[in-house]
Order: C-alpha cells, then sequence, then structure tokens
C-alpha cells in the first residue's frame, strides 16, 4: 500500500462501549454502595465506573474500607483535559487482599475544577493530586499541601492543557523576559501582502498576557491581599483582558 | 544513662543537593537536624522536568518510544515494553512469538544491569567504594554491549516497536546471550560474596529506613521496596503480560522491609532474572517473523484508553493512555516508581542520622529522569 492511501484510511474509529460483565466489581460496588450512582463500562483490562465528583469521597472511603472491595492500593491518579466534556481524574485502584482491579473516573467542570482529595485515603495520592494540580489546575479541596511539585513557583498557566501551546508560550516569555518585543518585519513597498502570521499573533497574545498578570500582581501584592486572593485577582485581570478584546 | 543537658541545642536547616553525588541525579531534599538527627526531610523534584508526557502528545505513536528510553534510562528496555503493550492493548496486536522471546530476554537483562548499577551506587553510598563498583560495572559493561550491538546505541536503544521489534537480533544472539547470562551468574555470585556479609553493610542497613507493609501499601510502593516489606506481589506473577505466565521464577521478599532487605531482594532477583533469560533462550523459536502482520507505517489505534502496568526494576512502571482515533496519543502518564517512594522519602529518613539519610536515598533507588518525567 502507497502513503498516499494510508494517509486516506479513515483515522477516527469509535469506541465500543461494552458493560462488565455479571459478577464484576461493579456489581461490588453496587452492593457496597446502593445509593450511589454509576456508570460502569468493561475497559481493556479493568472496569471502569464514572461517578459523579461529589460522591468521590464516600465512595472511595468505602472502596478502601468495605472488606469485599478492600482497595488498599492507589495505583496511579492522573488528569486528562477531555476539552469540552471538561477535565477528568481518573484514579486506578488495586486491592492486594483480593488482587483486583478498579478505574474510577470523575469529570470535572472546565470553569469548575474542583474535586475532594482523596489523601484522607492514600497517603500515596500526595503527590499525585499535587502534580495533577498543577498541571492541569484541577483543585483537590482539602490536600494539606498544593505547592508546585514539579513545576516552578507563579507560572501562571497548567502545561498539561490542551489549550496550552507546545513550544511557543516558552519562547515567548524568553522574549518577553529580554524585554524584546516581536517587530513586524519591514516589508519592502509592492511586494504583495504577507500572510497573517499565527505564530507572532500568539506570541504577542502571551506577551500582552504575561504584562497583564504581571502588573495584577504587583497590584495585589501591593495591597496586601493573602495567596489566594492574588490568584483570585490576577484571573480576574486575565479575565477581563479576554473579555476585553 | 542519662547526660545532662548544658547547652540548648538548634535546628538547623540545610540542603542536600541539587548537585550532589549522593543524590543520584538531580534532586534536592531540605534537610533539618538536631545535632546528627534528621527531625524535618523536604524533597525537592522537578529539576529535570522535560514534559515529557506533553511531549509524547505531540508525536506519533512511534515517535513516542524514544521519550520512554529517556524517561528510564536505567531500565529502558522495560519502559519501552509497557509503553508497546499498551499501544498494542488499545490496537488489539497479536505480537509474534520470537519477538516476545526477544522483549523479554532483552528486559530481563536491563533488569540486571539496572540492578547492578543499584549493587554499585549503593556500595559508594555505605562507603566502601571502589571494588564493588568495579565488579557491578564489569558486569554491566558486558550486557551494554549486548544491548548496542543489538539496537545500535549504548543507552537509548528505542528498539521495540509496535507490534514487534525495529528488526532481528543478530545471528550469535543465543550464543552471545549465553555467555553473557554464564558471565553475569559468576559476577553476582561475587557481589554476593563481598557484600552480602560484609560488615559495613550489616551495621549500617539493618533497621534503617523501615517501612512494614501496610505502609508501603498506602504509600503506594511497588517493586523491590515493596518486597522488602514481606509482600509477595511482582505483577509478572499477579497479572502475567507477554509471556511471563510461560516462565518459572520465584518472587524473593525480605522481613523486615529495612535497607537491607531492599539490597537482599535486589540480589536474588537478579538470580531470577538470570533463570528466567536461560528458559527463554531455550524456548525461543529459532527463526520467525518480528513484527505483527500487516501494520500500518502511520498507527492509528481506535478510541480508547488503557492503564498498562509492568514489573520494572524499580517497581509498578504505569502508562495511562488515552487515544482519539489519530495517529497521536491524546494523554500519555507515566505512572513512575521512583515518584511514589520519593514521596515517602521523609517518613523513612526522620529519626535517623544523616548519614543515614544516604543510604536510605540509595535503598531508593531513584532514577530522577523517571521522577521528573
Amino acid at each position: 500500500m502507497s502513503a498516499a492511501e494510508e494517509r486516506r484510511e479513515p483515522g477516527v474509529k469509535e469506541a465500543t462501549i461494552v458493560p462488565p460483565p455479571p459478577g464484576s466489581i461493579a456489581d461490588k460496588f453496587q452492593q457496597a454502595l446502593p445509593e450511589v450512582e454509576f456508570v460502569a463500562h468493561q475497559g481493556l483490562l479493568d472496569v471502569v465506573l464514572t461517578v459523579a465528583r461529589d460522591d468521590i469521597p464516600r465512595l472511595m472511603r468505602t472502596a478502601k474500607d468495605d472488606p469485599r472491595l478492600a482497595f488498599d492500593y492507589l495505583r496511579c491518579l492522573s488528569g486528562v483535559d477531555q476539552m469540552e466534556q471538561g477535565l477528568e481524574v481518573v484514579y486506578n485502584l488495586y486491592s492486594f487482599k483480593h488482587a483486583h482491579n478498579v478505574t474510577i473516573k470523575t469529570v470535572l467542570p472546565a470553569d469548575d475544577p474542583q474535586v475532594p482529595t482523596v489523601t484522607t485515603v492514600w497517603n500515596g495520592a500526595l503527590w499525585h493530586e499535587r502534580e495533577a494540580h498543577e498541571m492541569f489546575g484541577i483543585v483537590f479541596q482539602g490536600h494539606p499541601d498544593l505547592r508546585p511539585l514539579l513545576l516552578e513557583e507563579d507560572l501562571g498557566y497548567h502545561p498539561l492543557l490542551k489549550s496550552h501551546p507546545l513550544a511557543e508560550i516558552e519562547e515567548s516569555q524568553e522574549d518577553f523576559l529580554r524585554g524584546e518585543a516581536l517587530a513586524p518585519t519591514a516589508v519592502a513597498a509592492g511586494a504583495p501582502p504577507a500572510p497573517v502570521d499565527e505564530r507572532a499573533a500568539k506570541i504577542a497574545l502571551a506577551q500582552k498576557k504575561a504584562e497583564v498578570m504581571k502588573k495584577a500582581r504587583e497590584e495585589a501584592r501591593a495591597k496586601g491581599l493573602s495567596p489566594e486572593d492574588e490568584k483570585a485577582f490576577v484571573q480576574e485581570a486575565l479575565k477581563s483582558l479576554e473579555e476585553g478584546k | 544513662m542519662t547526660i545532662e543537658r548544658e547547652l540548648e541545642t538548634i535546628d538547623v536547616s540545610f540542603n542536600v543537593g541539587p548537585q550532589h553525588p549522593a543524590t543520584h541525579g538531580v534532586f534536592r531534599m531540605v534537610l533539618t537536624v538536631d545535632g546528627e538527627v534528621v527531625v524535618e526531610l523536604e524533597p525537592v523534584i522537578g529539576y529535570l522536568h522535560r514534559g515529557a508526557e506533553k511531549l509524547s502528545e505531540n508525536c506519533d505513536y512511534r515517535q513516542a518510544i524514544g521519550f520512554q528510553d529517556r524517561t528510564e534510562y536505567l531500565s529502558q528496555f522495560n519502559a519501552e515494553l509497557c509503553y508497546v503493550i499498551a499501544v498494542e492493548k488499545l490496537m488489539g496486536l497479536e505480537v509474534p512469538e520470537r519477538a516476545e522471546y526477544i522483549r523479554v530476554i532483552l528486559t530481563e537483562l536491563n533488569r540486571i544491569a539496572s540492578h547492578l548499577m543499584f549493587m554499585g551506587a549503593f556500595s559508594a553510598d555505605l562507603g566502601v567504594f571502589g571494588t564493588l563498583f568495579m565488579y557491578a560495572f564489569r558486569e554491566r559493561e558486558r550486557m551494554q554491549d549486548l544491548f548496542e550491538e543489538i539496537s545500535g546505541d549504548r543507552m537509548m536503544y528505542s528498539y521495540f516497536r509496535v507490534g514487534g521489534l525495529a528488526w532481528d537480533v543478530p545471528e550469535d544472539f543465543v550464543e552471545r546471550t549465553r555467555w553473557v547470562v554464564q558471565q553475569v551468574r559468576q559476577g553476582i555470585a561475587d557481589i554476593d560474596g563481598l557484600l552480602t556479609k560484609n560488615e559495613v553493610l550489616l551495621a549500617r542497613t539493618r533497621g534503617i529506613g523501615v517501612m512494614n507493609a501496610e505502609q508501603s501499601i498506602d504509600w503506594g510502593f511497588s517493586g523491590p521496596m515493596l518486597r522488602a516489606a514481606g509482600v509477595r506481589h511482582d505483577l509478572r506473577r499477579a497479572e502475567p503480560y507477554s509471556i511471563y505466565d510461560r516462565l518459572e521464577f520465584d518472587i524473593p521478599v525480605g522481613e523486615n522491609g529495612d535497607v537491607y532487605d531492599r539490597y537482599i531482594v535486589r540480589l536474588e532477583e537478579m538470580r531470577q532474572s538470570v533463570r528466567i533469560v536461560e528458559q527463554c533462550l531455550d524456548q525461543m523459536p529459532k527463526d520467525g517473523p518480528i513484527v505483527a502482520p500487516g501494520l500500518k507505517r502511520v498507527l492509528r489505534p481506535p478510541a480508547g484508553e488503557v492503564y498498562m502496568r509492568t514489573e520494572n526494576p524499580r517497581g509498578e512502571y504505569g502508562i495511562y493512555l488515552v487515544s482519539k482515533g489519530t495517529d497521536k496519543p491524546y494523554r500519555l502518564k507515566i505512572r513512575s516508581p521512583s515518584f511514589c517512594h520519593l514521596a515517602a522519602l521523609r517518613n523513612m529518613v526522620v529519626g535517623h542520622y544523616v548519614a543515614d539519610a544516604v543510604i536510605i536515598l540509595g535503598s531508593v533507588d531513584i532514577v530522577l529522569c523517571e521522577v521528573d518525567r
């Protein structure tokens, strides 16, 4: 098959939703927590349960304490940016007692990404949640220490969000720090108009944002606001910038 | 005996790292000490954060294999294996038998090489630098040569492919590997004889940095760290992947969950890996395909998600992979075992002497590139 034919191949194939077989871990959850609603489906390796975020503390506590479930091990905690569908938090659990697995998922609205912490259930969640916080901006309510873990302080953006471009913004920050405005290159008279440079536009926007943030932060500090209020203040300034344009 | 306190002591905080030989990479711990005793420790990571997850989301499925080498630079084959299996699960691919055997042989040799690195570095931490480091590296070098011959690179192999291998192994692969394994078996015996009953090792490692089974599970420990605490759990046995269900091996466990047990477990694991490699060499098909048939050049796994986990030298290495049916991973999260172990470093170190903090950190066998990703 030629390369061109390969490219023509229809790319997106829809995932098939398969309900879990009877007697699976989903039924055990149903027995242990009859009042909690969830959607279950069979994943490739594990059963996946999708629950509302308000049910997370109750569900996780029961998952660990109920002897039928006994999920004593938090394997992994990941954030996923599903764009229009909001942010997802995915918990992979394992039970040493029964040697069974489950994946628990909850979806958070992108404009209010808050979810109760599970650090009270597993200590292992401490760093995983810190990482998801800095990478996606998910706020884990009740987490004792949400300082940045892998990234620097005051970064001002969440790099693993799909809205964050890969390289341009870093370059533009360097330019901004150097104080170099990227002036559009002079066009010789009579030459055809240059195509719209998307990259330059992106950079200009990022520079503007960084400027607004810096100013807002200084203002907030001058007012003596607490770190949370300062953050809110900066967000407010950014919002007004976006609305203004 | 009571000592009358005449002088008031104050707690002093200081940095160990980021550039410090005892931190095994770029890692900082803020130690607060009362005299010689550590009263508080804060691990500071992120110095090697390169955004491997974000980068993987911006290249196609084949290119992302390279980032696995750069994430786990001491057991690259293990990390590659986890990633390629994750993609194969999404695509529902069957890998040819010969490729499976070669993968397992290389993965287990890599496990031995990684543990040898631990032995060398750990003995240097203990203060018996020199002989043992050289012994360990002599053996490791034999394997590095083999890997280089097969993959073309000493460190960044990128040899495993989704559906199989990049190319076939050299003709004398079986004989070469048998020779290497034979040498390594002797090397392990040498290390055992030099270190296991060593007075320095015994005095400095027993009862140090203890984590019991319950704590280890709660903090998300895995691999030798978990087995040292007495939990007989190995993903190769608990959730067999590849061809591990056909192979015989024991799972060594410790009793006390201290630094000494972690050393013993790793030493024994090397012997088990040698056993696995020898079985694979006996069972391996002489020839046959090494890549699944009918693979497209550009991979587009159907939409879906999988959390694949494999037993790496450091513990449970996990890849959470989300596909949207395009040629790029939509989300790739790396669950790194060292990351989970480091989170509990404070609990292991506080109450011990400063000198022990270095040994406890050494016993975790961290790879900072894997922690920071």
